[in-house]
């Protein structure tokens, strides 16, 4: 589904990224794990291009989306992100924070599906808007927050906050969600609740990729960790002789220290 | 000073020199109402030009092209502006226009050049994370910007375009050097009629303290409501 091949990223004179290559199957589950400052987050920026690489490729769906001449924002739609920060946005309810881009591409779709004169895919705005907010209820349901559709996000919990940005990226139904340490920001007792919805997300068979620090959490739910230091991946292996047998020495090195 | 009050009263009434002040008072409330809503929108474009990335080669002129406007507006007085449009500009592309039409006009540009600075710095105080997860989930810039950061600038800069709009209400107070109707000019009718201008101008000042006072009561009630709701919220 997704072909990174020799990503590189420089700002300025600094090269963060030196060469990643990774190959993203449907349903993988990645976890990344590195000591701070080696490049994790912005290899996952780069991967939907919110970061533009300086080299390299970025293949989704057969697509080249490095290529700055494609529209990004197509297939921006198919890659959800989860940030460390939640970034909901404040001037919205919890609802509307799900519903926003399923109704602006809801709408965009039904227009285009006009001008193609598909009758039977003919839908009102209202449809269209009832309809997200139908299923925008459904997983705030799921995720057990729909007491708070209404509620503005500064006054939900971290815990809370970051529920909602993950139900606001499942509402797109991407293909794959990048995760950029989720729950680094969160007071400890709230961690469980939102490695836990992660979980479910894993189970109903989600691609994901996340950069995280919770090294139990990787064991348990990863398919492949990667381990990145210094703008390079220097090992990967499924969870269990990643953790076990570590190979390359910094690895070892950085296990000691987290473990 | 209670003859010349008596005079005054006379004047203002039997020579029905309150249909001048009410004319002045509603010009200078059209003008600047109508000019803070045209600086409202031009502002919001500049500053929106402003803080988007720089890589093609349109965002750039235009960005030039913004600099040069604000420097023009905020460089010279807008007296000097209302003169220019009034004598220069608009007689030479032939165009006929009231006074008070223009003065909308450089009313609107000049405080477009004000209210950008000031939305720039609501825009730049809004996290950059909202920008991201708007971003993120396949939406423009453009779109991002109007649903997201902007409403969340305006929250910010709301008593700030406050001030603007006093600032506005006082400057207003030069119209009739195109010959537009203020209270200056209606004042100084009475004064001139009835050969006193100690209180019509005293009255003058009165009028202006008490607009910029409601005004002011209007942004407090309007900022506390806005806590209000950040409580709710
Ligand atoms: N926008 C940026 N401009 C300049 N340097 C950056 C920027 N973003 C990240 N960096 C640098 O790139 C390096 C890797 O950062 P990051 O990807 O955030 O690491 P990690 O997520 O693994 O902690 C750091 O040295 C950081 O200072
Ligand atoms: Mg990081």
């Amino acid at each position: 589904m997704i072909d990174v091949i020799n990503l590189k990223k420089n700002f300025g004179e600094k090269e963060v990224l030196k060469g990643i290559d990774l190959h993203v199957d449907k349903g993988d589950i990645i976890c990344i794990v590195g000591p701070s400052g080696s490049g994790k987050s912005t290899f996952l920026r780069c991967v939907n291009c919110m970061e533009d690489p300086t080299d390299g490729q970025i293949i989704f769906d057969g697509v080249n989306i490095a290529d700055m001449s494609v529209d990004i924002n197509i297939h921006r739609r198919k890659i959800g992100m989860v940030f460390q920060h939640f970034n909901l946005f404040n001037n919205m309810t919890v609802l509307e924070n799900i519903m926003l881009a399923p109704v602006i591409y809801g709408i965009k779709d039904m227009r285009a599906a006009k001008k193609a004169g598909k009758l039977q895919a003919k839908k009102t705005r209202a449809e269209v808007k009832e309809e997200c907010r139908k299923e925008a209820m459904e997983l705030l349901a799921r995720i057990g927050l729909q007491d708070f559709a209404d509620a503005y996000p500064s006054t939900l919990s971290g815990g809370q906050k970051q529920r909602v940005a993950i139900a606001r990226a499942l509402a797109m139904k991407p293909e794959v969600i990048l995760f950029d340490e989720p729950t680094s920001a969160l007071d400890p007792e709230m961690v469980g609740e939102v490695l836990d919805l992660m979980r479910r997300v894993a189970n109903a068979g989600m691609t994901m990729l996340i950069v995280t620090h919770e090294m139990g959490f990787a064991r348990e739910v990863a398919k492949t960790v990667l381990f990145m230091d210094d703008g390079r991946i220097l090992e990967t292996n499924e969870p269990k002789a990643f953790f076990n047998e570590p190979k390359n020495p910094r690895l070892k090195d950085f296990l000691s220290k987290v473990l | 000073m209670l003859a010349k009050i008596q005079k005054f009263i006379e004047y203002f009434i039997t020579y029905r020199g309150y249909v001048k002040v009410l004319l002045g008072l509603k010009n200078t409330i059209i003008i600047a109402v109508i000019g803070l809503l045209i600086g409202i929108v031009i502002g919001t474009v500049i500053a929106t030009i402003r803080v988007v990335p720089k890589y093609k080669v349109l965002p750039r002129v235009l960005d030039k092209f913004c600099d040069f406007y604000v420097a023009l507006f905020r460089g010279t007085p807008i007296v000097v502006q209302l003169l220019v449009f009034y004598y220069v500009f608009f007689p030479l592309i032939g165009v006929q226009i009231t006074s008070v039409n223009v003065s909308i006009l450089v009313f609107g540009l000049n405080s477009g050049a004000y209210v950008s600075e000031i939305m720039r710095s609501g825009i730049q105080s809004v996290d950059p994370g909202q920008m991201e997860a708007g971003r993120a989930l396949g939406l423009s810039f453009s779109r991002t910007m109007w649903k997201i950061v902007i409403p969340q600038a305006v929250k910010n800069i709301l008593p700030t375009l406050g001030n603007e709009f006093i600032a506005l209400i006082k400057e207003t107070s030069v119209i009739s050097f195109v010959g537009a109707a203020d209270l200056y000019a209606a004042f100084n009718y009475i004064g001139s009629n009835s050969y006193e201008f100690m209180v019509p101008f005293l009255a003058m000042a009165l009028i202006y303290i008490i607009l910029v006072l409601f005004i002011t009561l209007l942004i407090r009630l309007m900022e506390r409501r806005l806590a209000v709701s950040d409580r709710r919220h």
